[in-house]
């Protein structure tokens, strides 16, 4: 059992990716970065302006949803911000930070969300990429997840280019990337993890100038996480696992 | 479609409008809010061939898929969600060759759609650039005409046979209105050649009119509506009914008999044998 549990880990990491007074979107199929934006609402002293794609704005939902598209995500909101608004908020410039899923990903931080094997005879078909392919070139700051670190998620050759344009921050059970020069470099790893392990499961090869353990959780992360999984429920249906 | 002709039709007439082969942009996104009556009752009817048109469908291109229904999907994200992940049996489909499969971003679909809404051959595009999804679709760049210097993707157009929303109230006349997010479903009732409407109730017309700014589509749009509550099961309908989580659990059992099971459970098909 680990100190810091690794559910804790990928959804306080994504929530350190939110900034003061930035607009801050979380998609579908995206329970992880939802409760990292609900997560860094309690936790942090600063505004921000969180939407998602139950057309919510700063919603104050009434109890957290297993889907992260779902409608209770709207409760208490401003406004309904629909789908075709935040996709054009984003094209045009105006997303400063938004959460984007990814099966492989690649040391530019392009994605694949479409297939495992040949696009045209897979042997896995995926989801696809939803808003990728045009909002991870178009936001400000994009950031992904993964809780498989490995050399099948984490890759040298991606099988498909979902989506390009480069992820600012990759979060995964023991690492924290972000983007310097156009590559992602390690920025932290879970202390109970090690470089080592980060690189030997990693498929392409990164810098590791300045990357150090991550700092471990403040009582107000922990508390606003402790608050919105209170039966563990989300944190066993994730599964996350350190190795 | 004169206000004098009868909009509200039931569920089985509404579905025979639908013909082999036809294109359906399905309002409603994942879980919630989809016109999965409709979807389901198409399968009963025995409909093959179809098209799927939806940014991100989830239960009703599965269950399409599992009935044999669906031929083609135009889709940007596919799955059942929740803690459900993959959807099993479009996935299958997909891997099999058994549906053939455009692969878009929800934005590029959302551009199609909206090239037949504004009644233009091809739309503009932000983002895509870098990404494989254009040489698979065949997408194609236009320098910006006017000397800026940008390239932009144009989408060809998309013109849904139907569009099929799941509105949470209707007038007679056949006014749509809906609560809480729209999804994707205005621009679908913009740019299909017909719409078909599943609806949770009935609301008075003077309703509509105190209240013109819920009104997501106008009668004159509509071509036919069915009433069936909870016809958006076993997804959500915000604010009357949430996801019925335990009904996908038992539909994702892959045992013979769970799809005429689900079938036969559903809220249209209890209402049906009841009468």
């Amino acid at each position: 059992m680990s100190e810091w549990s690794p559910f804790s880990y990928v959804v306080t990491n994504l929530a350190r990716f939110v900034r003061p007074n930035e607009i801050t979107f979380s998609g579908v199929n995206s329970a992880l970065p939802m409760l990292a934006c609900l997560l860094a609402k309690r936790a942090y002293p600063f505004a921000f302006t969180y939407i998602n794609v139950a057309g919510g704005v700063d919603p104050s939902p009434s109890m957290v949803p297993i889907s992260s598209s779902d409608p209770v995500l709207a409760e208490g909101s401003r406004s309904i911000f629909a789908n075709e608004d935040f996709y054009d908020l984003c094209t045009r410039g105006q997303m400063d930070l938004c959460f984007l899923g990814a099966a492989q990903v690649d040391a530019l931080g392009r994605t694949n969300v479409s297939c495992i094997g040949d696009w045209h005879a897979p042997k896995v078909r995926l989801p696809g990429g939803g808003g990728g392919a045009v909002m991870l070139p178009t936001a400000r700051r994009a950031v992904t997840w993964r809780t498989e670190h490995s050399r099948r998620t984490l890759v040298e050759t991606l099988d498909f280019v979902t989506a390009s344009g480069g992820m600012h921050g990759v979060v995964t059970p023991i690492a924290v990337f972000t983007k310097r020069d156009g590559r992602l470099v390690l920025a932290s790893w879970h202390p109970e993890a090690s470089l080592d392990e980060v690189q030997d499961r990693t498929g392409f090869r990164f810098e590791t100038d300045g990357a150090e353990p991550t700092q471990p959780p403040t009582p107000a992360e922990a508390e606003a996480l402790a608050a919105l999984d209170p039966d563990a429920r989300f944190e066993r249906d994730a599964a996350i696992r350190l190795r | 479609m004169s206000l004098g002709t009868p909009k509200i039709v039931p569920l089985k007439d509404l579905a025979a409008r639908v013909t082999d082969g036809s294109s359906l942009a399905l309002g409603g996104s994942f879980l919630h809010r989809g016109p999965f009556a409709l979807v389901r009752e198409l399968i009963r009817q025995g409909r093959r061939d179809l098209e799927v048109i939806k940014q991100s469908p989830g239960y009703d291109i599965d269950i399409l898929c599992r009935a044999g229904a669906l031929g083609r999907a135009r889709a940007g994200i596919v799955a059942m969600e929740g803690n459900f992940g993959l959807a099993p049996w479009y996935r299958r489909a997909v891997e099999t060759g058994q549906i053939r499969l455009e692969e878009h971003a929800c934005a590029s679909l959302t551009a199609g759609l909206r090239a037949a809404a504004f009644g233009v051959p091809f739309m503009p595009c932000g983002g895509i650039h870098g990404s494989d999804l254009p040489a698979l679709n065949g997408w194609k760049t236009v320098e910006d005409p006017y000397g800026s210097g940008e390239t932009v993707y144009v989408i060809p157009r998309i013109t849904p046979d139907f569009a099929v929303i799941h509105a949470n109230e209707v007038s007679e006349e056949g006014d749509v209105r809906v609560y809480g997010t729209s999804h994707w479903d205005r621009i679908m009732s913009r740019s299909a050649k017909r719409v078909l409407v599943v609806a949770e109730r009935v609301a008075s017309s003077a309703s509509f009119r105190e209240q013109p700014e819920l009104t997501l589509v106008p009668h004159f749009l509509v071509e036919a509506i069915s009433i069936v509550p909870d016809g958006a099961w076993p997804g959500s309908c915000w604010p009357h009914y949430a996801v019925d989580y335990p009904a996908v659990e038992a539909y994702m059992d892959e045992a013979p008999g769970v799809l005429q099971a689900h079938l036969d459970a559903a809220p249209e098909a209890r209402e049906a044998a009841h009468v």
